[in-house]
């Protein structure tokens, strides 16, 4: 089989000859120069021989002004294409801060008005796919299946802009700001969904993190009423080009309480199932052939604090109890830590590469 | 004159329907009726926050829930404030939070931040990426509690080096350490010489208050 072939048998639930596995979110840049100076691998998914690769749109020609959002940026501090201002770490290695600080550019923004005037990305600009279909073919010729990039789909990329705090309270109050401004940036996601469907790439991968370690971040009520129809629109805008393009959802943390409503809107996959907080037994139990797990090997516990023998028994394990009718993808929950050492990430892929 | 019992649950109420308005206007109300000003303080906003908090370790409350009832709080303190300050404020205790160094995850720290001040604690922000000396500052100057709060695996390690520099810097005996966020466990707190752990904001505070209570002199 091929990887590809691997990839697509397994997301549709037939079995593959092993579990396809892919490094989903990649290594800490620390952690990545530690593992090239260990292995020689400039690439550790050329390296390792991973079944996906990722691909994203070209970069923008937009060059918007936010400094009427953003005020002056501190030193070391970028916006990026939806204004929102990064702040990396300030007082240690930055090669293992994977999250920017945010400054952000709708805080203080509240009418309908100020949403509509927000200048927002043209991520659903013709120009910026006019190679994507040739990139995509190119990763299929060599057999290896092709990912479209749609993380921070709507809820973390209106956050990012507005804040969390002012976001959920938003959502809390029937905001009329918030809504137009998640429906704006729904419309744009729609127009890049239905660039990646009809660019043949195998999974579009969208995501949202709204899941906590013991459960959802909000009601479940309240992702239905704010989230869910909107993820909707851009699933259909995908399917409504190539109906059997696969949907790939992620979201942090425990989010049980809506995978029935996700498979309903038309989610296949679910990443990353981090062992520590869901069940991938219980999801694969409940939900059978109508949802494939991607991920499930433990970021938070067994690649950082486990041996070798753990990486590769807990490999074995999902393989045993949820994979044996195809649905796993194995992966590692989220990105590679610097402490997760070097020898446990060669014991998975050898682990995955082993298993049948 | 007005039912004193029915105007603190109702002010509780409001405060757990997030009703900003109303919670401002039943402290204004009550203060009309004569209450005492620490009663409503107690025995409407704090209680209600404690409450949001136990409905939240129980899943019925979410992070939304939580912060449309501190909103209300607030609204409700800014027309009691002043009346407060005639008389002399005992806080619940003074406690210094931030997320730990190399880490810039703050929604939890914030969350706990909130429902602490909620709670009567005096709260120190750290904000992100505090390294241990400003821990250490933050305890020399005058916190009873230490609160860190690390989001990645990465950053979980480099909360013993808190504790370390507490205890360096000589203050470990009168200072207590609480740690929280995704992937620590009580194991690891015990590990590290923390003095207590919580995975949610609402229980938090609970230990927030049995920390105070041992690292105060009574």
């Amino acid at each position: 089989m091929t990887s590809r072939e691997r990839v697509l048998a397994a997301m549709r639930h037939q079995r593959p000859d092993r579990p396809p596995f892919d490094f989903s979110w990649g290594f800490a840049p620390a952690e990545l120069h530690r593992l090239q100076a260990a292995t020689g691998a400039s690439d550790p998914e050329e390296y390792f021989g991973a079944d996906t690769r990722m691909l994203r749109p070209s970069p923008t020609r937009l060059a918007t002004d936010f400094s009427r959002y953003l005020g002056e940026l501190p030193s070391g501090a970028y916006a990026d294409e939806w204004g929102i201002g990064r702040r990396p770490s300030a007082s240690t290695d930055a090669a293992h801060a994977h999250l920017d600080g945010f400054i952000y550019s709708l805080l203080d923004a509240s009418s309908e008005e100020d949403a509509l005037a927000y200048p927002l990305p043209d991520l659903d600009a013709d120009y910026r796919y006019e190679d994507f279909a040739a990139r995509v073919a190119e990763v299929q010729a060599r057999g290896i299946a092709a990912l479209a990039a749609m993380e921070c789909t709507i809820f973390e990329v209106a956050w990012y802009m507005r804040s969390m705090e002012r976001l959920l309270l938003d959502f809390a109050d029937g905001s009329p700001f918030a809504a137009t401004l998640l429906d704006r940036i729904t419309a744009i996601r729609e127009g890049q969904a239905r660039r990646y469907a009809g660019s043949g790439a195998d999974v579009i991968c969208m995501g949202d993190d709204v899941g906590t370690q013991r459960g959802m971040l909000m009601s479940v009520r309240m992702w239905r009423t704010w989230l869910k129809p909107r993820l909707a629109r851009v699933i259909a805008a995908a399917r409504a080009v190539r109906p059997d393009v696969l949907i790939f959802y992620h979201s942090d943390g425990d989010v049980t309480a809506i995978v029935e409503d996700l498979i309903d809107i038309g989610v296949d996959i679910l990443n990353p199932v981090q062992p520590e907080c869901m069940d991938p037994v219980a999801l694969c139990q409940r939900f059978g052939r109508r949802l494939s797990l991607w991920g499930t090997i433990g970021t938070q516990s067994t690649f950082p604090f486990g041996s070798p023998e753990d990486v590769r028994r807990e490999v074995r394990t999902r393989v045993e109890t949820v994979g044996a009718s195809g649905g796993l993808f194995l992966a590692p929950t989220h990105m590679i830590e610097p402490e997760v050492p070097v020898a446990n990430i060669i014991a998975f892929v050898d682990a995955v590469k082993s298993a049948t | 004159m007005a039912d004193t019992t029915s105007c603190e649950t109702r002010l509780r109420q409001a405060v757990l329907n997030g009703d900003a308005a109303a919670a401002a206007s039943l402290v204004a109300e009550g203060l009309a009726a004569g209450i005492p000003p620490r009663t409503l303080l107690d025995d409407g906003l704090i209680a209600a926050m404690g409450e949001a908090g136990r409905l939240f370790e129980a899943g019925e409350f979410f992070v939304p829930e939580l912060l449309v009832s501190a909103r209300a709080m607030k609204a409700a303190m800014a027309v009691l404030d002043p009346r407060l300050a005639g008389e002399a404020r005992t806080s619940a205790g003074r406690i210094a939070i931030g997320t730990v160094a190399g880490d810039l995850h703050d929604i939890g720290k914030n969350l706990v931040a909130t429902m602490l001040r909620g709670a009567g604690f005096d709260v120190d922000d750290l904000g992100v990426d505090v390294t241990p000396s400003q821990f250490v500052q933050a305890a020399r100057a005058g916190a009873h509690v230490i609160g860190v709060s690390s989001l990645l695996t990465t950053t979980m390690i480099s909360m013993r080096a808190v504790v370390g520099a507490l205890e360096d810097a000589g203050l470990r005996g009168r200072v207590k350490v609480m740690v929280g966020g995704a992937p620590v466990t009580p194991e690891y707190a015990e590990a590290i010489g923390a003095d207590g752990f919580s995975d949610n904001a609402g229980g938090a505070v609970t230990l927030a208050r049995r920390l105070v209570a041992m690292a105060r002199p009574s």
